[in-house]
C-alpha cells in the first residue's frame, strides 16, 4: 500500500519535471492534469515550482566586456603565427586577410537565400551610419599646408597633431552617438576617454573605432596605402568595403592597407587575381634602438624619419615637410631604400645625408629638388 | 509548449549565424553568437573548473576554435551542443593537467552549480525558502546538479544534455525528476500571501 503511494508520487514528480522542461508528451500532460484534479493540495507547490523554474540567471552584467576581451584574444591568436617572425630580422610580415579560395566559396553560395539576405541587410545598415553623417551636419575642417604642422583640440578634449599637407574634418557640434572625424593625410590622435561615445576615424578605405587610446593614422591621397599605428589602448579597424571583417589591434602594431586593392568588393568577387595579393598587412611598428617612440610617430616630435622607404616615398615626405617639389630623374633610383631620422635639419643637410648613402646627385633650386644618377 | 517554441526560434537563429560565419566570415554574426551562448557556456565551464579566470579562458578558447573551424560549421547539426561539448572537453583537459595528470571524468567530479532563483516579481517565495532550496540543490549528486543546471539555466533539451554529458537521455530524465521531487517536497503546501514575500531586486 505504502509502496504504491510512493510509486505514484514518484510518477507525479516525473510528470511535473517533464511539464516544466517542455519535454512532456500530450498523454503525459493529461495524466498530470488528472492527478492534480485528484490532489488539489498540490496546487500551491505547482505554482511555486513554475515561478521558480521561470526565474533564470539574472546577473547579466557579470560578464560585461567579455566579448571585447575575447576578441582581443582571438586577434592575438590569429596574428601570433605571423608576428613571431618579427623577432627574426626585420621583414614585413604578412597576413592574408582576404582569402582567395574562400571568395570562390562565397560566390557559390548566394543561393542560400537566408544567409545571403542577412549579409546584405547588415552591409547596408552598417554603411548607412558613417555615410549619413557628413550630409546632415555642418562640418569643421582643419588643414595644414606643406611645410607646416598643427595641433588641434577637439570639442571632447581629444588632441590631434596634424602633419603637413593634411586635413581633418568633423561635425561642428561633435555630438551624437559617435564622435566621428575624417582624415586625409597624417595625424596622431590622443583620444579623450568616453565609453558611451565611440570615436571613429574614417581614413580612406578603413574605419577605425577607438576604445580610448592614442594612435597614428596615415592616409595621403598620393600614397598607395593607408597605415594605422596604435600606441596604446585598443582599436578596431574595419575595411570600408568589407565591414564584416574587424581587426583588433594591439599597442605598437602597425596595420597597412593597400588602397589600390580596395576595389575588391562583394560584387567583384571574381577578380581572383587581384585578391591574391595581401590587402592588409599587420605587423609590429618599428623602433630605433634605444628609442621608445615608434618611427611612424617621430614626426610628432618634429623629427623627419624614413623607415626602409623607397626614394620615391622619401621624396614625397620631403615635399610635404619642406614644401618643395622633388623630381627623381631615374627609374632605378626611385626604388632604392633609405632609413634615417633627422631633427632640426635643413633641406640641404637632409639631401646631403641621403646622397652619401644613396650615391646620387641633386640640385636644389628655389622650391625644387632634382635628383639624378 | 511555450518553451518549445522559444527553443525552436533559438535553434533557427543559431543556425543562421552559423551559416553567416561559415559563408561570409560575418564578424557580426560571430559576435552575436558569442553574446548569445558565452554566458551559459561560462556557467557550465565554471561549474566544472570552479575558477572565473580559467572558465573565461576556456570559453574564449571554445570560440577561437569555432572561428578556426568556420569552414566546417554548416556540417554541424547542433552548434550549441557542439560548443558545450568542446567546453566540457577543454575543462576536463584542464583539470587533468591541473591535477597532475590523473585523468578526470565527469562522474567523479564535484560540480559547483550556478543556479539562480531571481524570479519574477510575483514570486511568492520567502528568502528562507530560497536558502533551503539552494541547500537541497547543493546536496544533490554532482551529475544531477549539473543536469538540472543545463536544463533549467541554459535551456538545453534532455537529448542535448545527454549528448553533451555523454549519458543516456533516460538518465537525464530520471535525474531531473529526482531534482524536481526533492525541491517540490521541500516547498510548503500553501502559498505565503503576506509581507514576508520578497523580491530580491526591490528591497522593501
Amino acid at each position: 500500500m505504502q509502496k504504491d503511494q510512493f510509486r505514484q508520487e514518484q510518477r507525479f514528480w516525473l510528470l511535473v519535471s517533464l511539464q516544466l522542461t517542455g519535454e512532456a508528451t500530450p498523454e503525459e500532460l493529461t495524466e498530470l492534469e488528472n492527478y492534480l484534479q485528484q490532489h488539489p493540495d498540490m496546487g500551491a507547490k505547482m505554482e511555486m515550482l513554475h515561478s521558480l523554474w521561470k526565474g533564470g540567471p539574472a546577473d547579466k552584467n557579470r560578464r560585461a566586456d567579455a566579448l571585447n576581451r575575447h576578441l582581443q584574444r582571438l586577434s592575438n591568436h590569429l596574428a601570433s603565427p605571423a608576428l613571431k617572425y618579427e623577432t627574426v630580422p626585420a621583414e614585413e610580415e604578412e597576413i592574408m586577410v582576404e582569402r582567395p579560395s574562400r571568395k570562390i566559396h562565397r560566390l557559390l553560395w548566394p543561393l542560400t537565400g537566408v544567409a545571403a539576405a542577412a549579409a546584405l541587410v547588415f552591409f547596408f545598415v552598417y554603411r548607412q551610419v558613417p555615410k549619413s553623417q557628413p550630409v546632415q551636419a555642418v562640418q569643421n575642417a582643419v588643414s595644414t599646408k606643406r611645410g607646416s604642422k598643427s595641433k588641434i583640440q577637439l570639442p571632447d578634449g581629444s588632441q590631434v597633431w596634424l602633419n603637413a599637407d593634411s586635413r581633418l574634418t568633423y561635425d561642428e557640434n561633435f555630438r551624437g552617438p559617435f564622435r566621428e572625424v575624417q582624415i586625409a593625410g597624417e595625424a596622431y590622435f590622443d583620444i579623450a576617454k568616453d565609453k558611451d561615445h565611440p570615436f571613429i576615424i574614417h581614413a580612406g578605405s578603413i574605419d577605425v573605432k577607438i576604445l580610448g587610446t592614442s594612435l597614428n593614422i596615415r592616409n595621403y591621397a598620393n600614397e598607395k596605402s593607408t597605415a594605422a599605428v596604435l600606441i596604446h589602448g585598443s582599436i578596431e579597424v574595419t575595411l570600408r568595403n568589407s565591414p564584416d571583417k574587424k581587426i583588433i589591434m594591439q599597442p605598437n602594431e602597425k596595420l597597412v592597407v593597400q588602397n589600390g586593392k580596395m576595389l575588391i568588393t562583394r560584387d567583384t568577387l571574381t577578380r581572383q587575381k587581384v585578391a591574391d595579393l595581401p590587402v592588409m598587412t599587420l605587423g609590429k611598428a618599428h623602433f630605433r634602438e634605444n628609442d621608445s617612440i615608434a618611427i611612424d610617430i617621430l614626426w610628432v616630435k618634429n623629427k623627419l624619419a624614413f623607415d626602409q622607404e623607397t626614394l620615391e616615398d622619401v621624396a614625397r615626405k620631403i615635399e610635404r615637410w619642406y614644401a618643395v617639389k622633388v623630381t627623381i630623374k631615374d627609374e632605378r633610383l626611385k626604388h632604392t631604400e633609405y632609413s634615417a631620422v633627422f631633427e632640426d635639419e635643413s633641406l640641404r643637410q637632409v639631401m646631403q645625408a641621403l646622397q652619401m648613402t644613396g650615391n646620387f646627385n641633386y640640385v636644389i633650386s628655389k622650391k625644387e629638388v632634382i635628383i639624378t644618377p | 509548449m511555450k518553451s518549445t517554441t522559444l527553443h525552436l526560434e533559438l535553434t533557427v537563429a543559431i543556425r543562421e549565424m552559423q551559416e553567416r560565419i561559415a559563408f561570409y566570415e560575418d564578424m557580426k554574426a560571430y559576435n552575436q553568437l558569442f553574446e548569445l551562448l558565452s554566458d551559459g557556456i561560462f556557467r557550465f565551464t565554471y561549474s566544472l573548473v570552479k575558477s572565473n579566470e580559467v572558465a573565461e579562458e576556456i570559453v574564449s578558447d571554445v570560440f577561437i576554435k569555432l572561428w578556426q573551424i568556420r569552414d566546417r560549421l554548416p556540417e554541424i547539426e547542433n552548434l550549441k551542443v557542439y560548443l558545450y561539448t568542446i567546453a566540457k572537453n577543454f575543462s576536463l583537459n584542464y583539470l587533468t593537467k591541473h591535477y597532475k595528470n590523473t585523468v578526470i571524468s565527469l562522474e567523479e567530479l564535484d560540480v559547483e552549480s550556478v543556479i539562480e532563483f531571481n524570479g519574477p516579481a510575483e514570486m511568492c517565495i520567502s528568502a528562507d525558502l530560497i536558502q533551503q532550496i539552494r541547500r537541497i540543490i547543493r546536496q544533490l549528486p554532482p551529475q544531477c546538479r549539473l543536469i538540472f543546471q543545463l536544463v533549467k539555466e541554459e535551456g538545453l533539451k534532455y537529448k542535448e544534455v545527454a549528448t553533451v554529458l555523454d549519458i543516456s537521455p533516460l538518465t537525464v530524465r530520471n535525474q531531473l525528476a529526482i531534482a524536481i521531487r526533492k525541491i517540490g517536497e521541500a516547498l510548503p503546501a500553501y502559498l505565503q500571501s503576506d509581507f514576508t514575500v520578497i523580491n530580491r531586486f526591490s528591497p522593501s
